[in-house]
């Protein structure tokens, strides 16, 4: 294994790894919304759903980021 | 002889369990080893999905009050305003039969109501005419009646309150603000 690739894992594995900490935080923020729903308030979900769509951009630009490196490594 | 009948029966039946546990291969071609087999870039993909998946259901929970609100509260009958006297309470049910509220004419002549379910831990809130608050006997927690915040006690949440309107001299309930 090349140092390119063996970086690649490591950089993957990370990223996985953070990306993975996104979504424990929006299944955080989705039962804090559902508990908010049920006590009748009407503003904490819609910052929750805020959080959690930020939480997805974040999630989503990390993977292409990740599927980037990766198609470059394979390139080479 | 029947020895040799018994011997090709068995064979028969090993054959015919072969035939039948290769078909079962041919019809769910499952190869284990793959099978648990998960690589980081799949994991991600599922990761990916999850995470949409989470954000679209947190967008629908944050939906659903605004649109129960404006759909299906209900335009409910109190009593007429001339029944409730300065600093007097009557107790009544909204939006369902279920929630219990309270509907009090203040020393100015304006009538609030509130859920009577104290935001605590549920108790039924009462009218304190003499301190002029709304009185939770469980937990003794305090509410203003002009506002339905609490100022004493455990409660941290504000009643929520019932919008009212006046039709003649008939008090309807129109909604609830949480």
């Amino acid at each position: 294994m090349s140092s390119r690739q063996s970086q690649g894992t490591i950089l993957f594995t990370a990223l996985l790894a953070l990306i993975g900490i996104g979504v424990v935080v929006q299944l955080w923020l989705l039962a804090t919304s559902v508990d908010a729903l049920l006590r009748h308030e009407i503003r904490t979900p819609v910052h929750a759903a805020i959080g959690s769509a930020i939480v997805f951009v974040i999630n989503g630009l990390l993977v292409l980021y990740v599927f980037n490196f990766d198609r470059k490594i394979k390139q080479r | 002889m029947p020895e040799e009948k018994d011997k090709t029966k068995d064979e028969c039946f090993e054959c015919k369990k072969k035939r039948e546990s290769a078909r079962w291969r041919e019809d769910f071609p499952v190869d284990w080893e793959s099978d648990n087999y998960v690589t980081r870039r799949e994991m991600v993909k599922f990761l990916a999905l999850g995470s949409l998946t989470i954000a679209g259901a947190n967008a629908v929970v944050a939906g659903i009050p605004h649109v129960v609100k404006a759909s299906e509260m209900p335009r409910t009958r109190i009593t007429l305003a001339s029944a409730i006297p300065v600093g007097g309470s009557k107790l009544f049910s909204y939006p369902t039969e279920e929630d219990p509220c309270i509907l009090i004419r203040q020393h100015n002549g304006d009538l609030v109501a509130y859920s009577q379910v104290c935001t605590h831990l549920s108790c039924a809130v009462i009218h304190n005419q003499q301190e002029n608050a709304l009185f939770c006997p469980c937990h003794h927690g305090y509410f203003t009646v002009e506002e339905g915040r609490p100022y004493a006690g455990p409660p941290t949440r504000p009643l929520p309150r019932i919008r009212l309107e006046q039709q003649g001299n008939e008090i309807f309930a129109i909604g609830v603000e949480v």
